[in-house]
Order: C-alpha cells, then structure tokens, then sequence
C-alpha cells in the first residue's frame, strides 16, 4: 500500500471520527515506518493521537508509547496529551494509580472536560456505579450539551434496572440531538421495557416518521425493521387488552390502534418478503396470528 | 478642464522613491503588526467548573424553548425538565457564587478592581496600542518627507466630489481629479489593503487597522470587559418568564404521529 493512499485514508478515519484499529494501526505503522509524520507538518500530530489510540485499542503498547513520547515532548503540559497518557496508564496500570493521576489533573484544572470524562468511565468500570452516577450528574450540570454523556448516563441507569431515570437522561439526549432517529428508538426501547407501553408505540411511529425514505412501496430496511417490530410489540399488546396499560407519562392510548396493529403487521411481513427474508417469513406470520 | 493632453508629467523617479515604498512600508507594517499581535496576545484563562456552568444554564433552557414548538419529549417529561430549571434559575443554583443572600441585589463589581476583567481591558489596549503608533508614525513620515507629492493618475475619470478624498494635502482647485497626493495615496492603502494582508496571511488576521478606527482603545476594552461583569442574575429571571411562556407553546411531535403514519400508508383518508 503506498504512502499516499494510507494517508487518505487515516485522514477520512480521523474526519469521521471512525474507531476502525486494526485498520488504522495497519495504515499508521506504513506511515510511521516510512517517516511521514515530519513531512505531514501540524497533521503528523493528529496522526500521532490517533494512532496512539487505536495502538492501545489493539494492545500494540510499544508503538503506542513510541508515539506518546514525540508527542509528550512537542507538547509538554497539553490536556490532550494528558488524556492520551491516561488512556495509556489505564491500559496496564491499577485503576488506583490511574484515578489518582486523574484526580490530580483535575485539582490543577478543575474544568477539564475530557479528563473528568474519563475518570467516569474509570469509575464505572471498577463498579463504582453510585460515584460514577454522581460524576456524571455533576458533568451533565456543567456540560450540558455532551450527548456521548446523556446516552452514558442512560446506559447506566438501564443496566441498574432504574428505567425512569434513563428515560429522563434521554429526554435530554433528545433535546440535544432531535434529528437523530437512534435516540428515539432507544427512548421508545426503554420505554416498552420501564413498562410504558404507549409511550413506547407513539415513539416507535415517531422513528417511522422520521424515515422519510421509506413508503408502502419499499420494503423496510435498517432501522425501520427495528421500529416496526417495536409498533407491532405494543400494538399487539394494546389491542388484546387496552384499558390494563396504564401509561407513567400519561400517554393516551391511540384511537385507531386496531388500524396501527394491522399496518404494522403488514410492514413487518414486507420485511421479510426479500431473498433471505422469505424462510423467516412463514416463522413470523405463524407468530403473527397466534398471539391474538 | 482636463481636455488638454497630459497637464502633468510626473517624473519616474517618484515612483520609483515614493509611490513603491510607501505601499512597501505599510504592507509591512501591517504583517509586523500581526506577528506582535500574536506575542502580544494572552492565553485565556481557564474558567472554574462553576464559571462554566454559569455561563451554560442559559444556553441549557435556550435549548429547550427552542424545540418547543415540535418537542421531541412527551409533555410530563418536557414540564419536569422545565419545572427543574425555573425553579433552579429562581433559587440562583447556577450562580457562580452560589444563591444570593438577602433580598438587595449586590452591585455589579467594579471592572478596575476585578483582576479578570482588568486582563481583559489591558490586552484590548496593548493590540489597540500596536494597531495605532506605526500609523501615526508612518502618517509622519509621509508628511514629512512627500507632503505634497502628486504620485499616480487614476486610470479612469472621477467627479468633483472625489477631490477631498483624493488630492489631500494639496490645495488647488482646479487640478484633475484623477491626480493622486501622497497623503491621500497613504489613506487608500490604509483602508484598501486588507484584502492583500487576508491573500498573505489568512482570514484571522490583526494586520488590517481600518477597522480599529471605528472603536477607541477604551472603547474595545469596555466591550470585552463587560462580557464578564454580566449580572446572571438578572439573565436567569428573565429566562425564567421565557421558560414559562413555552411551556404554554410546547406541543409533542408524537400527538398525533400515529395519524400521519397511517396517512403516509394509506390507511387513513388524507387530511386535506
């Protein structure tokens, strides 16, 4: 592979935010071999982190400290170089030794995003669940507008069984991020798990909504195939019996749920109506009928 | 006036001594200008965690009114959020200081006496100080030197009007239009030569000086001095009424989302 295309490549990776390692270390190692990261000029830096990053993701320790000293050298005293060091300690040191280097970068800059962020997810990784949900809380006061954070905190108040607050946090996830269709499948998700079965359904037809790609002639694709098992889930269970769900968010139940129910059931069999689709298809319409 | 062929014959050497070098001198002038700028200029300070949760909670409720309209959160979940932050602005949780005490308002800090908006104030002065003493300078130079000089013809003819802008420094009534004084020359480099100064050193440049003109030095100081001195006080009441009105405004993208979808399938008659 030639020095320019690896280039490129590691560019549009680092543009896109993508976490492809195996991929990046490949590409890095032909660039730091060859020397390029002098003739790179400011972008051999960037290249540095990046590579740093995904060295440690791979568990190739050596190039990353390889990479780590150039740019702890360039950059003495950078937060960014800090917070590679600390992914780099996290990698082989105690999580101990490694909280405590963060709390020392803390007392020195007490508003240092990307530290405080780690040392949460530190936090939660050594089980300290109650004092990573506290951090974050803090965070999320501080920083409102970190997504990454609010879908964090969701995620952790799921894995505690605590639905309601991580439908709050990801109110705010979708107060932040309203374009995203993911977030309202989440939100829909676990809605129908908290129990809340027409929140869920009103959510579920929002991400449908969304999808402006789609209509009755195409088959559903990707998400959609996710949201439209998501409506019929919850339509099936309204239809069977729709005065027993009680809704927390005082969600109505939709009046022609009947019509919802049947459309959905018809969306769902379409997306299964293709190559692949077409053995999983009599599975699902025996599932189909003998719910009801 | 100005039928009779060439009125003037300027003699080469001026431009060669006096029309090149003084463009020369002021376009390196204005690249010094934005090196010592660059020195000149101080890192920011870094703000304390309660600075910059200050600074956010606006920005926080701003968020929330403005999808409103089309929420993406059903109501309850919208009115907690809502509740949450009124009550917060009301009770001066975000305040830098914590919640006030006592009913009087505290008076805003003097600005001479707070040392962050001091640094503000004294570096708006330093640029502003770089910006004017090389063209005082360089105007004196001009003065001195070539007061009086008719240095280039325009190219093209002009009306009367142009005459103060053009001939400066000297007093003829009845020269063409189109002949150029050397103090005149001076100004239409001084405001024309930012977009070479932009061609050489990017977008973000401090070379340009035209536009410091417009603002004292105590002036730009005051401006930047007054962003930190805001009263969050008296922001964060006032959102409060905001946050109210749109809780009244706050309609759920999902009301009536089961109707559209089946509308988009043909389940339902169109609406209109």
């Amino acid at each position: 592979m030639s020095l320019q295309s690896a280039l490129q490549k590691l560019a549009s990776y680092r543009k896109n935010n993508t976490r492809a390692s195996q991929e990046i270390f490949k590409e890095g190692l032909i660039v730091l071999k060859s020397g390029g990261v002098s003739k790179l000029g400011d972008e051999g830096w960037a290249f540095l982190e990046q590579l740093t990053l995904s060295a440690i993701d791979i568990g190739r320790l050596d190039i990353a400290d390889q990479c780590l000293k150039q740019l702890s050298e360039k950059f003495p005293g950078s937060p960014r170089v800090d917070v590679l060091t600390g992914v780099r300690m996290e990698a082989t040191e105690s999580p101990s030794t490694v909280l405590s280097f963060y709390d020392e970068l803390l007392r020195v800059n007490p508003s240092n995003a990307a530290i405080w962020k780690r040392r949460i997810s530190v936090l939660r990784r050594v089980g300290k669940i109650d004092k990573a949900v506290e951090e974050l809380n803090e965070y999320l006061d501080t920083f409102y507008t970190d997504v990454e954070g609010w879908l964090e905190l969701a995620d952790i108040h799921s894995s505690c069984n605590q639905y309601h607050s991580a439908l709050q946090a990801l109110s705010h996830a979708l107060l932040l991020t309203p374009q995203n269709p993911f977030t309202f499948l989440q939100f829909a998700e676990t809605a129908y798990t908290s129990g809340d079965v027409p929140l869920a359904l009103k959510m579920f037809l929002v991400v449908i909504d969304m999808n402006e790609s789609e209509d009755e002639d195409t088959i559903p694709l990707g998400i959609s195939v996710r949201a439209w098992w998501g409506t019929k889930l919850c339509s099936r269970q309204l239809v069977s019996s729709p005065s027993t769900y009680t809704s927390d968010s005082n969600t109505p139940v939709p009046k022609n749920i009947k019509l919802i129910d049947e459309l959905a059931t018809e969306r769902v069999l379409t997306a299964y109506s293709g190559e692949q689709g077409i053995q999983a298809r009599g599975l699902v319409s025996k599932w189909m009928s003998a719910g009801r | 006036m100005s039928n009779n062929a060439v009125s003037l014959y300027l003699d080469p050497q001026i431009r060669d001594w006096v029309l090149f070098p003084i463009t020369l001198v002021m376009i390196l002038v204005g690249i010094l200008r934005h090196y010592v700028v660059m020195l000149l200029q101080t890192q920011p300070k870094e703000l304390s965690r309660a600075a910059v949760r200050e600074q956010r909670a606006l920005a926080r409720s701003q968020i929330l009114r403005a999808t409103a309209g089309n929420s993406p959160i059903p109501r309850p979940f919208y009115i907690s959020i809502s509740q949450h932050l009124s009550d917060a602005f009301a009770a001066g949780t975000y305040l830098k200081d914590g919640p006030p005490k006592g009913d009087n308002p505290s008076p805003p800090p003097n600005p001479i006496t707070d040392p962050a908006a001091m640094d503000g104030m004294m570096s708006g002065m330093k640029t502003q100080m770089v910006m004017m003493v090389p063209q005082m300078i360089i105007m004196g130079w001009i003065n001195f030197f070539f007061q009086g000089f008719v240095l280039i013809k325009l190219p093209f003819p002009l009306t009367l009007g142009f005459k103060s802008m053009l001939q400066r420094g000297i007093e003829t009534p009845d020269m063409d239009v189109r002949w150029v004084s050397s103090l005149s020359w001076y100004f239409l480099n001084f405001f024309g030569l930012n977009g070479l100064y932009r061609l050489i050193l990017g977008d973000d440049n401090s070379a340009d000086s035209s536009r410091d003109m417009t603002t004292s030095p105590f002036a730009g100081g005051a401006a930047a001095a007054t962003n930190p001195v805001q009263d969050y006080n008296k922001l964060f009441k006032a959102e409060k009424d905001n946050l109210e009105f749109s809780e009244g405004l706050h309609n759920w993208v999902g009301s009536d989302v089961e109707s559209r979808v089946l509308r988009k399938y043909g389940k339902l008659a169109p609406a209109y």
